[in-house]
């Protein structure tokens, strides 16, 4: 006999019951309330109207003693609302849209591969299969000196293409908020393999004239987490600074690191990385309210350099024959796995609701006292965010994260149809997410959006923002000539 | 009425609370530090003129110019016999570092300077909720913020910055982020740690330009331990009163002047400009027209504006425009001791004049110069080190650290002493011979014949040879 049917409707019965269960959980305290303004209401209608006013009377107030209670109301929520930390507002951002002539479909990829490999046809073959398997397209962009065969990274050109990603990026930044070069207040910059002397926010102070006394940054090395590092430096730096807008520049500059040698580990970035960056307005400024996409939340923090298997897994270092590269360990997943963990673990009571945290700590205390056989309860993330945007690194990853915290394909989809179009552009590639959900115009007032990012160390960091106004389909941007394409299906293996 | 006087009560003493507690996180907000070590990197690393001379005969790319010009540096610099090289130097390796070179050279320094800081001053690397890190020429995947982090076992949910190529003032620029989030967070502890990579920076061209910072910097790095724990204050070296930065990089001439770039053969090295003396001045002018109010107290500033005024009303009262000396800010009034830094003899000088500065003020920057070279960011820390050791810091004192950088920054800070201090530190075992006449130095001695040179025959030319 199929068991289907009981267990349908017994599914959905429990559906009802889940439902039930948040509800009650999560509005716990008007419930609680309701009652009690009822009772209230029907106590003082019995009562009626004189009462009332004998009540008011033989309290005895004087005109003295009404002004300082007045006053001390008014002073005590002033100093309230001013200890709460300032708003962190996300004006507006900016992707860098590469030109078309600088599009690495396969074919070309391969038979660049096939010259400059020409000696090491499994490397070859080692490549085409990592381009397959890879969930990139056709569109991604290399910078104009790897199209070389073979490939010049000099200095100069390394710097061509930080002008080219970093400048275009900044002036459809300026365009798009009508920032004046003068009212920047602080500026990051993160690129992690290509700092040269004087840094890249040197550069952009350079060519923008910003005032003499900026606050700028420049980090680097940190790995493709590092554009939420700088939100998070941003933000603490906004704290302190009252009335301040903060510019970000999340880039990797792609030149000085193409790798030339045949090494397998460290031929994969060569596949997946590609040229990105983007350029993000951060202000604490209370006129910026009503034009500000987004409100910064929470940022959240985690490293696990601590560990040594988690600090080897991604690292850069000479091959035999002296060519620099970056290895990639075969335990990247489930060490990206562990520190999501620890990410999620500080991460949960900020945002969940009330009722999958009461879950997580009824199961927790049955594991503890009563069975340790009971399965550990992941909490619903899709309770707490309406969007993810999860860091484009790979089709790994983001396989790996949509099994770990039960997503569904349209959660996933703006990470995966990034990957497609832009390829993995390291720190930037959470923006180019964020400009995707926006396209296709599912941004309302009041979502709460999660992005996600590793990096190499090992770091886990996230962000969460509120959208602040409904966000119509933006009209240029990176998506604004193929969005219509999209979603496209990625087969898992393209046959090349 | 009971009920009445008790609401009363209530929100007064919530309001005194308020108040009470507005006042504790200001005082929460300080910026301590507890403790800083300078790194000295092992004796076999020491570079005296034997060792300058067979590197520079050994160079092959230089011709009989560049070497006179070279040793013209290396004879006016300044320096002593003990300043501290990378090892790759003794091995003969410069001209083909590998990647593993400067970080173990990075390495080096990390496990030597860190674990003293830390064991000193009793503070466990687990307790550590703040790194920066900047070393300006290394930029490696993971960073090196990640191999302490690493190497000392940190937490996980430790605030972690890795800054690079923000030249030789960086290390105030490291201090201005720890102090920004002293402001937001309570009890804190931060680590800054700061050095310069050399090993992978060797410039083996022969652009004369380019070939001087070959001549000039040095190894060296320091750790700096700061709190804002208002428990460790009795236990704190200094306290953080101001910190400006000031950056040119809008002008032109100011940005290019030091420039990482190729020459033309291809070999990366830093270009040195000729405008950079003049960038210097602009930047430092800039910086201390901001940061003087901020340090000096009101009679010197009322004194300044007083007689700048009475100048400037002689001075258009009467026709003739005399060439007198512009009036010039006292900043020994609210200054008790000045950290320059150590980027050269000309840079001390600079400052030096700017500032009105005696022999004595610009001593430890000198000597610091002639005992360590130019160690980059982490120089105003050595200097720093010298009057601790000298006995010079008594409580109450006001330290002015001001520094340059490529882009072009200038960076100031002013600290307060906390203690009277009288470590010997780095300078443990050579501070007695301090101070030197730095104008009488071995390279001198050894080399200063190619000042007379006028002419050079490349036949007769030839590096004398007693040192082999």
């Amino acid at each position: 006999m199929p068991p289907s049917s009981p267990n349908f409707s017994s599914s959905v019965k429990l559906k009802y019951v889940k439902l039930g269960y948040q509800y009650l959980v999560n509005h716990i305290l008007t419930l609680t309330l309701i009652p009690i303004m009822a009772g209230v209401l029907i106590e003082v209608l019995r009562m009626g109207p004189e009462e009332i006013l004998n009540l008011w009377k033989s309290l005895n107030f004087d005109l003295v003693q009404i002004l300082c209670c007045s006053f001390l109301i008014v002073f005590v929520t002033t100093v309230y609302f001013m200890s709460k930390p300032r708003t962190i507002f996300l004006v507006d951002y900016a992707c860098f849209k590469p030109p078309m002539t600088c599009r690495v479909p396969f074919a070309t990829f391969m038979e660049h591969s096939r010259l400059i490999l020409k000696d090491k046809p499994k490397s070859v073959e080692f490549q085409m299969r990592i381009l397959e398997r890879s969930g990139l397209g056709e569109e991604t962009c290399l910078p104009p000196a790897i199209h070389y065969i073979p490939p010049t990274p000099t200095m100069e050109a390394a710097r061509g293409e930080a002008e080219l990603v970093i400048f275009s990026a900044m002036n459809s930044l300026f365009e798009k908020t009508g920032l004046k070069p003068k009212d920047i207040d602080i500026l990051i910059v993160n690129c992690s393999l290509f700092s040269p002397t004087p840094s890249l926010s040197a550069m952009v102070i350079n060519k923008y004239k910003l005032r003499s006394n900026i606050k700028s940054f420049n980090l680097s090395g940190m790995g493709c987490s590092a554009g939420l590092i700088s939100v998070d430096l941003a933000r603490d730096l906004l704290q302190v600074h009252p009335n301040s807008n903060a510019v970000i520049v999340s880039t990797e500059i792609i030149t000085p690191n193409y790798y030339q040698g045949n090494e397998r580990a460290m031929l994969l970035p060569n596949c997946l990385f590609r040229m990105g960056g983007a350029a993000i307005l951060l202000s604490n400024r209370t006129s910026e309210r009503r034009r500000a996409k987004y409100r910064l939340v929470h940022v959240v923090r985690t490293h696990k350099g601590a560990d040594d298997k988690a600090y080897r897994c991604v690292f850069e270092e000479e091959d035999k024959e002296g060519n620099v590269g970056i290895s990639l360990q075969k335990d990247l997943m489930a060490i990206a796995g562990e520190a999501l963990k620890s990410n999620i673990t500080t991460i949960g009571p900020l945002v969940l609701p009330a009722s999958e945290q009461l879950l997580f700590l009824l199961t927790l205390i049955g594991r503890k006292i009563f069975n340790p056989k009971w399965k550990p309860y992941i909490p619903d993330f899709k309770q707490a965010f309406e969007h993810f945007c999860i860091h484009a690194g790979g089709r790994a990853v983001i396989d790996e994260l949509q099994k770990n915290l039960q997503l569904s394909a349209e959660h996933v989809e703006a990470s995966r149809m990034t990957l497609h179009r832009f390829g993995n552009t390291s720190s930037s590639s959470l923006w180019y997410e964020m400009s995707y959900i926006e396209s296709k115009g599912r941004m309302r007032r009041g979502d709460r959006v999660w992005q996600i990012a590793f990096g190499s160390g090992f770091k886990c960091n996230s962000a969460v923002w509120k959208c602040n106004r409904t966000i119509k389909t933006p009209s240029d941007g990176p998506w604004a000539d193929c969005i219509d394409r999209y979603p496209v299906y990625i087969p898992e293996v393209v046959k090349l | 009425m009971e009920l009445l006087v008790l609401l009363y009560a209530l929100s007064t003493l919530y309001f005194l609370l308020m108040v009470w507690k507005w006042v504790g996180a200001k005082r929460d907000q300080e910026c301590y530090i507890l403790d800083y070590e300078c790194y000295k990197p092992t004796d076999d690393r020491m570079l005296g003129t034997k060792f300058c001379g067979e590197i520079i005969t050994r160079t092959k790319n230089l011709g009989l110019l560049e070497c006179r010009f070279l040793l013209r540096a290396i004879v006016s610099a300044g320096l002593g016999e003990q300043t501290y090289a990378p090892r790759i130097m003794f091995s003969g390796r410069e001209d083909n570092p590998t990647l593993l070179d400067g970080i173990s050279e990075m390495e080096e320094f990390f496990e030597d300077c860190i674990a003293n800081l830390l064991s000193r001053s009793g503070i466990s690397p687990s307790e550590i909720d703040v790194l920066v890190v900047n070393v300006a020429m290394l930029s490696s995947v993971p960073s090196l913020s990640a191999r302490i982090i690493n190497q000392y076992k940190m937490r996980d949910d430790i605030k972690v910055f890795n800054l690079t190529a923000m030249g030789c003032s960086a290390s105030l620029i490291s201090v201005d982020i720890v102090k920004n989030l002293f402001k937001s967070y309570k009890n804190l502890f931060a680590l800054v740690v700061t050095s310069e990579s050399l090993s992978p920076n060797w410039y083996s061209g022969n652009d004369r330009s380019m070939i001087l910072t070959n001549c000039l910097f040095r190894s060296g790095g320091s750790a700096i331990l700061l709190t804002n724990k208002r428990a460790m204050s009795n236990r704190a070296m200094f306290r953080l009163k101001c910190l400006v930065r000031t950056h040119h990089g809008a002008r032109d001439e100011s940005y290019g002047c030091c420039m990482q770039k190729e020459d033309e053969q291809g070999r990366v090295g830093i270009n040195l400009g000729k405008t950079l003396p003049k960038a210097a001045t602009r930047a430092l002018a800039d910086n201390l027209r901001q940061i003087s109010p901020k340090i000096l107290p009101m009679r010197e500033l009322v004194r300044f504006m007083v007689v700048n005024l009475a100048r400037k009303m002689n001075g258009s009262s009467s026709e003739k425009t005399t060439g007198a000396p512009k009036t010039k800010v006292n900043f020994k009034t609210g200054v008790d001791h000045f950290c320059v830094h150590t980027g050269g003899k000309a840079v001390i000088d600079g400052i030096g004049t700017s500032l009105n500065l005696s022999e004595y003020d610009v001593e430890p920057a000198r000597m610091t110069l002639h005992r360590f070279g130019n160690t980059s960011a982490s120089s105003i820390w050595y200097v720093l080190g010298y009057m601790e050791a000298k006995k010079r810091l008594k409580k109450g004192d006001k330290v002015f650290m001001v520094s340059f950088g490529a882009g072009f920054k200038c960076n100031s800070s002013l600290w307060e002493v906390m203690r009277d201090m009288g470590d010997g530190n780095v300078w443990k075992d050579c501070i007695d011979r301090y101070p030197v006449k730095t104008s009488d130095n071995p390279f001198m001695e050894k080399y200063g014949w190619i000042n007379q040179e006028m002419d050079l025959d490349p036949s007769t030319f030839k590096l004398v040879p007693d040192y082999i």
